[in-house]
């Protein structure tokens, strides 16, 4: 071939594409230039080789999947064009991020892990914006974001600078609310210390069950128990059993006022499902165990489903009320104050 | 299944810090409400920027308001966890308090690589000793300051970028500071007090910018100097002329500057220039001076040669803008048109813009710019804005009769 011909057909033909693959197992051709433009690729082709075929096809890390590996290279693909003007590349930015909040998250993420800082730093921008000026509810709920911080690192009072009467009545609110969870908190820590101190004997226990019902005591289990079922906490508060809620539901009233209520409550139900079995002593130390076992699922999961929710929707529900008294009188001014509120709420000092 | 749909949180946590960092402080320390992950997250930001634009503005007791803002300060510094590497304070109303002194302690402890303090209001702050112990400073920035470093001080090793307005500065201070920053590339000087002597010795400087009062200025070793603007703000007497006539600080000047792009030379420093001998051209012509803006008195004969003298040395240059200043009509001796024998032999050949502003239409100035419009055979704009009506019709009349040079250049005029 002369040397002319040969300048003719190598722009097309002789143009190099690179093998990439990604955490799937997907492998696709790039046109090399668009690639290069990541670092990481840029990188595992030079100083390593790689790329250059199917089987040396360069691994992507995790982070990129093929619809993110596709956007990136949609970028890579308009950037590393040298003539373009700089109002072209950002119109062309601008365009780009429009897309959902979840993938601008996962391109962020898969842009940093292939090294891309021009795209990250877009993205970054792109979704402060989206954070700029929002209430925290408005953020969670784009992003979503558990709302898992627990009350009292919410519940702190309103700037009353004032010296609204509403503020006033909501702070005396939250002050009620805060109480209450501190009694509950330290009926949790009574009946924790309790459970540890108990050691009756088995024995004494099971005389209890097999004399009959009816009998009102302080029923409390060995901590080894008690401990390992504390794990199994967690799992209990998905379950609402209906039967559960009927006795916590008794037990809401009663719990303040009368700790040994609550395991009256729990025992009268477990004796029920363990009448079966009195004749079996032979079993009964098996059977103890899982009775027992139970019990302790049973009552812890008691003491923080059952009870904590019930109280805590009827507060809940407490000051949804008054809030929404509040909303209706004076509808924008209260919104404002509460949703300022919640912002600075674990941030004292910018009250 | 929620975690699932939580796409943000668990990215790395140097995004979460750019992302965070695109937001004023107070948005960001708010994210900390927002989920457990996020109670902290804004914690570990390596950049912290108090400004107007971070606080409310509020119409609150002036007390209170500063109170509200050294708590905020306190605080954030105090949960704030990880390195910080840039500090930004520069709130209206944090004027003259030494619980700056605090935080500048607690940041000397972190790597600070950037610092900048502007104090609106009140006399000058002095910097606390500790400032002088952030080694690892490359941008310092301070509005209304005083610096008085410790005698142990040995100059800020990493420093590239230096900003000072309003400050006070002992001479000796200034002259080690400049000389001890040998990384030092970008430097602004506006408005300071305490040392009027000018040696600028700092062999990666690129970027000189200074306004203020001064006697005299020179550098050595300044062989990256690109771009300058220098703004003399009193007037030079003129006695001072006398007694310099041996030696040129128009040649002096530009003798340790071969590679200067840009000049600005602004309120009096022309006349500066002029002092002493002024030659028909430089020893060694500025071949890289393309932009070139000169505040220049048309009345002033000396100021005038000494233009021509500074555009005779600049064959590549692009860009000219002339603001004429016009006072002193009292110094309006007899001057020959000096402008009118040189067109031929220096053609402008790059020059294209060229930008003629303040001029009140008098015989230097219509002579200057008929010598522009000769010696510049590639011009394009040339816009004229006079600084009074008065006589603007007359300087039109004059504009129309001029030749030029370049077919393709257009005379803009623009009003007062």
């Amino acid at each position: 071939m002369s040397e002319v011909d040969m300048q003719v057909i190598k722009p097309e033909m002789m143009k190099s594409y690179i093998w990439l693959q990604t955490a799937d197992g997907s492998i696709q051709q790039v046109e090399q230039e668009v690639a290069m433009f990541c670092p990481m690729i840029c990188h595992e082709i030079l100083q390593k080789g790689m790329g250059s075929s199917k089987n040396y096809a360069i691994s992507l890390p995790q982070r990129v999947n093929p619809a993110m590996l596709s956007l990136i290279l949609d970028y890579c693909r308009f950037h590393q064009v040298p003539g373009r003007s700089n109002k072209e590349r950002k119109s062309f930015d601008e365009r780009f991020i429009r897309m959902d909040t979840k993938r601008l998250c996962e391109l962020t993420s898969a842009a940093d892990s292939l090294q891309l800082k021009p795209l990250v730093d877009l993205t970054s921008r792109a979704l402060a914006r989206i954070i700029e000026g929002k209430t925290p509810e408005e953020i969670r709920e784009i992003f979503h974001l558990p709302d898992d911080l627990t009350e009292e690192e919410k519940l702190e009072p309103l700037k009353n600078s004032t010296d609204d009467p509403r503020i006033r009545l909501l702070n005396r609110l939250y002050a009620r609310k805060r109480k209450e969870l501190k009694e509950r908190d330290k009926l949790k820590s009574v009946e924790a210390e309790e459970d540890r101190v108990d050691d009756r004997s088995v024995d004494d226990l099971l005389s209890f069950i097999n004399g009959g019902n009816g009998e009102v005591r302080k029923f409390c289990f060995t901590d080894s128990k008690g401990v390992k079922t504390s794990k199994g906490k967690k799992k209990n508060r998905r379950r609402k059993d209906p039967q559960k809620n009927a006795s916590a539901d008794e037990s809401v009233e009663s719990h303040e006022k009368d700790s040994n209520c609550l395991n009256f409550i729990c025992h009268r139900t477990e004796v029920d499902k363990l009448r079966p079995h009195p004749g079996e002593t032979s079993k009964l130390p098996d059977e103890e165990d899982e009775a027992f076992a139970h019990k302790v699922e049973f009552d812890d999961g008691d003491i923080d489903d059952e009870i904590d929710p019930a109280l805590k929707e009827e507060i809940d529900r407490e000051v949804e009320d008054f809030a929404r008294r509040l909303n209706s009188d004076w509808p924008e001014r209260m919104q404002e104050i509460l949703s300022l509120g919640q912002e600075r709420r674990p941030v004292h000092f910018f009250h | 299944m929620q975690m699932d749909l939580d796409k943000i949180s668990n990215l790395p946590g140097h995004i979460i810090d750019q992302i965070l960092s695109n937001l004023s402080i107070t948005e960001a320390v708010r994210t900390s409400v927002l989920s457990s992950k996020w109670r902290y997250k804004w914690a570990t930001l390596p950049h912290l920027a108090f400004d107007n634009q971070c606080f409310p503005v509020s119409s609150q007791d002036h007390a209170i308001l500063k109170n509200k803002l050294v708590n905020i300060v306190d605080h954030v510094l105090l949960l704030h966890n990880g390195p910080i590497y840039k500090f930004k304070l520069s709130h209206r109303d944090l004027l003259g308090i030494t619980d700056i002194d605090r935080w500048i302690l607690h940041l000397s402890r972190s790597p600070i690589k950037e610092f900048v303090l502007e104090i609106w209001k009140g006399q000058r702050y002095k910097m606390p000793s500790s400032l002088f112990s952030c080694h690892n400073l490359i941008h310092l920035e301070l509005f209304n300051c005083l610096l008085k470093p410790p005698l142990t001080f040995k100059g800020f090793r990493s420093l590239k970028s230096l900003d000072l307005q309003h400050v006070t500065l002992a001479q000796d201070v200034f002259g080690s500071l400049i000389s001890s920053c040998p990384l030092l590339e970008r430097l602004t000087l506006m408005n300071f007090d305490g040392f009027t002597h000018l040696n600028i010795d700092a062999p990666n400087l690129q970027f000189f910018d200074i306004g203020g009062a001064f006697e005299d200025i020179s550098f050595e070793n300044t062989f990256c100097l690109t771009v300058i603007s220098i703004g003399l703000y009193v007037n030079v007497g003129n006695e001072k002329r006398r007694a310099y006539a041996n030696s040129s600080n128009l040649v002096n000047f530009f003798a340790h500057l071969p590679y200067i792009r840009r000049l600005e030379v602004q309120s009096y420093f022309l006349k500066y220039l002029a002092i002493g001998i002024v030659p028909r051209k430089l020893p060694t012509p500025c071949v890289h001076l393309n932009y070139l803006s000169i505040r220049i008195n048309f009345n002033d004969v000396e100021e005038v040669i000494a233009a021509l003298c500074l555009l005779r040395s600049s064959p590549n240059l692009q860009e000219l803008e002339v603001l004429a200043r016009p006072e002193e009509h009292a110094t309006m001796a007899t001057f020959t048109n000096c402008w009118e024998d040189n067109h031929c032999s220096l053609p402008f050949n790059q020059l294209r813009q060229v930008k003629i502003v303040g001029i009140l239409g008098i015989k230097p100035e219509l002579n200057f710019i008929n010598f522009l419009l000769l010696a510049s055979p590639v011009l394009e704009t040339m816009s004229v804005k006079p600084a009074s009506i008065n006589g603007g019709w007359e300087l039109l009349k004059e504009l129309l009769r001029f030749r030029r040079a370049s077919m393709q250049a257009e005379i803009i005029y623009l009003d007062p």
